[in-house]
């Protein structure tokens, strides 16, 4: 399957190079200060992912928008090249052969998923273009060796919950948890979440009483949930996606379960959440990587702008593609330059060394493009799902113990 | 070793899960008992039962055990038609096979409806008694869950009643067992299939809400349920309606205490190494069920 596909790619940029270089010459130099800055970009449009590809984006759309509001970047207006991957692999990898090589765009953003950020990655690689994504969180993504990788979140999967546990680990011995149930998915993402937490309570002294492991198809917690009410554990964590989340929180109220604290991660942000369990939400936390409600500078503008594209707020997708845009933005005004080349070397440089404020607060790089932050943290008070860490960001304190669901 | 509250626990979950399994799988099994079909779709059914419940409870504001009413009449119809339109229509030597193309195709086709009508978003029955439960020397039963289980038992006795003691239910029975000699005592075996096929899928518009009651659905959820489902009645022994409820309830009760040691994943294979085992040491069913010898 792969290797014809990646020959056709690869006949396709040969050519690509050789059309060019046919037709090149003297044509270099003669960027006018008026030509739009064109950004390429490859997005699941339809098939798999086309929903949270929708989202990213109108993400981008609103940055491309906000920015040419206002003046553009280096005067320039910018304009989207998106093409549309089907979710597909193999074709994503010819979408951004076919930008870089033979459309000529003058930067270009990520697609998303895990699945296509790669081979799409490596592309960019190849040309040694700047390579800003905003998804795919998961470890492989970091492993590759990509020297010219961002990923334009706050934090991978394992380190969604690192303010939670710098608060729980800080509180005095009397009341810190001593005791935790952790239930998983076993999914990278899901489990990354519950199992980096786990880690850095362990090392911090709370011992693990529960640790479960469901596959994705699990329907009924009725068991699990009975192994973690019978241990008593201060704490539940799950590593959630949704429909499991939501029916492990049932099944822990089924059995009279009341922990002094319980984290899941996904569930408690959808929409549908507190509908789905009556209610039940009290106290309940969730690490989240982007809020409407989070006080950085440039967030209150994106909500009111987006709204007002859009007839909607935006959600994690939407912000994730602005973020993006954010990033690469920083990058170009920084370095004064927006085209292939030598230019796209400035870039990746300057954001390994630099910090760029976005709408899901500030973000900074390691040498893999792993960003350096962690999730805020968000709980249920009342009827609302509030920030309660880090406390820079917060809108209320963090109840503990919380109080029964 | 696990503590003797949680054994408890444990054991009621399992008896409460097994019921509900019994109940699901009754119409698979009365399918096959019928007519040599295997009916993938059933669990499709099941799944849009439980749509229509969750229909029911949020648009028009009532209780979902209400939407039975309308359901159960609809699904039996539905079964019936399906029965006379599509698959009596197959040709005798080909029709196992072509049963499962078909009812693949009718599975497929409710999933894409379900997604089209009430979009792929997971949904959940909003009950004020969702989340409450009764104390039993120690362990807690949930509500729903008993609701759940009182309504296979319920249909399931019904169920029995109607097969043994009715003449329709003499009449499916002895269609079951010798099409043939049934046509020969004058039994309208082709209405009397047509009729048990509804019965079949009635029951999927009963399990379907009692499912629902305890579980978040989503259009795809079909998937996950028919395997389970095909390994109790093969294990209960092929078409017949009691060795299905009796491993149904084994199984249910293997799952849920396999998890303590084992945990979610390894204790989800019981079904399937049950499912191996019966094919290699008993074909015909461990609980009755002479159909699968002639299969």
């Amino acid at each position: 399957m792969r290797s014809p596909a990646r020959r056709t790619t690869w006949a396709v940029a040969l050519s690509a190079t050789l059309l060019l270089a046919a037709c090149g010459g003297g044509d270099e130099e003669g960027q006018s200060s008026d030509d739009p800055i064109v950004v390429g970009i490859s997005l699941p449009l339809t098939g798999d992912f086309s929903e949270p590809g929708k989202g990213v984006q109108e993400g981008y759309e609103a940055w491309a928008k906000t920015t040419n509001d206002k003046g553009g970047l280096l005067g320039r207006q910018v304009e989207l090249k998106i093409l549309d991957d089907q979710s597909n692999a193999d074709r994503v990898v010819a979408d951004y052969e076919q930008l870089i090589g033979s459309d000529q765009v003058d930067l270009v953003v990520g697609p998303f998923s895990t699945r296509l950020v790669v081979p799409s990655a490596r592309v960019a690689q190849e040309y040694n273009m700047l390579f800003v994504e905003p998804a795919g969180a998961a470890a492989e993504v970091f492993n590759q060796g990509f020297k010219n990788l961002f990923y334009a979140a706050p934090a991978v999967a394992d380190d969604h919950y690192n303010h939670l546990a710098e608060y729980l680990l800080a509180l005095p011995a009397g009341q810190k948890p001593t005791t935790v149930a952790y239930a998983a998915m076993d999914d990278p993402f899901a489990q990354g979440t519950a199992y980096g937490l786990k880690k850095k309570l362990e090392a911090g002294g709370v011992k693990t009483v529960v640790d479960e492991v469901y596959p994705p198809n699990t329907t009924d917690f009725g068991s699990i949930a009975a192994k973690i009410a019978s241990a008593k554990p201060d704490m539940v964590v799950g590593g959630s996606q949704y429909q499991d989340g939501v029916n492990l929180i049932v099944a822990l109220q089924q059995l009279n379960y009341q922990p002094k604290l319980a984290a899941f991660s996904t569930a408690p942000t959808s929409p549908e959440f507190a509908k789905a369990i009556g209610n039940k939400t009290a106290g309940i936390l969730s690490p989240t990587g982007y809020s409407q409600d989070a006080p950085y500078p440039s967030n209150k503008e994106f909500v009111e702008k987006f709204t007002a594209q859009f007839g909607k707020a935006p959600e994690e997708d939407q912000a994730n593609g602005y973020t993006t845009g954010q990033v690469v933005a920083a990058a170009v005004e920084a370095a004064g330059c927006a085209e292939q080349g030598e230019c796209q070397q400035k870039l990746i440089d300057w954001l390994h060394g630099n910090q760029v404020e976005t709408v899901v607060g500030p973000l900074s790089w390691d040498a893999t493009g792993k960003p350096q932050g962690a999730h805020m943290i968000q709980q249920w008070v009342g009827n609302d799902i509030k920030i309660v860490l880090p406390a820079e960001a917060k809108e209320a304190d963090l109840v503990y113990p919380k109080p029964a669901w | 070793m696990p503590s003797g509250a949680l054994l408890f626990q444990s054991i009621i979950l399992g008896l409460l899960l097994g019921g509900l399994y019994a109940l699901l799988a009754a119409g698979l099994t009365l399918y096959f008992g019928i007519m040599r079909v295997v009916m993938i779709a059933h669990s499709a059914f099941l799944i849009l039962a439980a749509y229509l419940a969750w229909w029911t409870s949020t648009e028009l504001g009532i209780d979902p055990l209400l939407s039975m009413v309308v359901t159960v009449p609809l699904f039996f119809a539905a079964g019936v038609l399906l029965q006379r339109g599509l698959l009596s229509r197959l040709r005798p030597v080909t029709l196992t096979m072509m049963s499962v193309l078909i009812t693949f195709a009718i599975a497929l086709m409710i999933e894409g409806l379900l997604g089209y009508a009430f979009s792929g978003t997971q949904r959940r029955i909003q009950l004020s008694y969702g989340t409450a439960s009764l104390e039993l020397f120690g362990a807690r039963v949930a509500v729903v869950k008993l609701i759940a289980f009182g309504l296979a038992a319920v249909s399931l006795a019904g169920l029995y009643v109607l097969m043994k003691r009715t003449q329709f239910g003499w009449a499916l029975r002895a269609t079951i067992q010798h099409r043939d000699a049934a046509r020969l005592v004058g039994i309208d075996t082709e209405r009397t299939a047509g009729f048990g096929f509804g019965l079949g899928l009635a029951t999927a518009a009963v399990g379907g809400t009692a499912l629902s009651l305890d579980t978040t659905i989503y259009p795809s959820l079909h998937w996950h349920w028919i395997g389970p489902l095909m390994a109790i009645i093969v294990v209960g022994g092929l078409g017949s309606v009691a060795g299905a409820a009796a491993a149904a309830l084994l199984l249910g009760l293997a799952q849920s205490l396999l998890q303590i040691p084992m945990g979610a994943t390894w204790a989800q294979t019981v079904f399937y190494v049950a499912l191996f085992a019966t094919l290699a040491i008993r074909p015909q069913g461990f609980f009755g069920g002479r159909l699968a010898q002639r299969f």
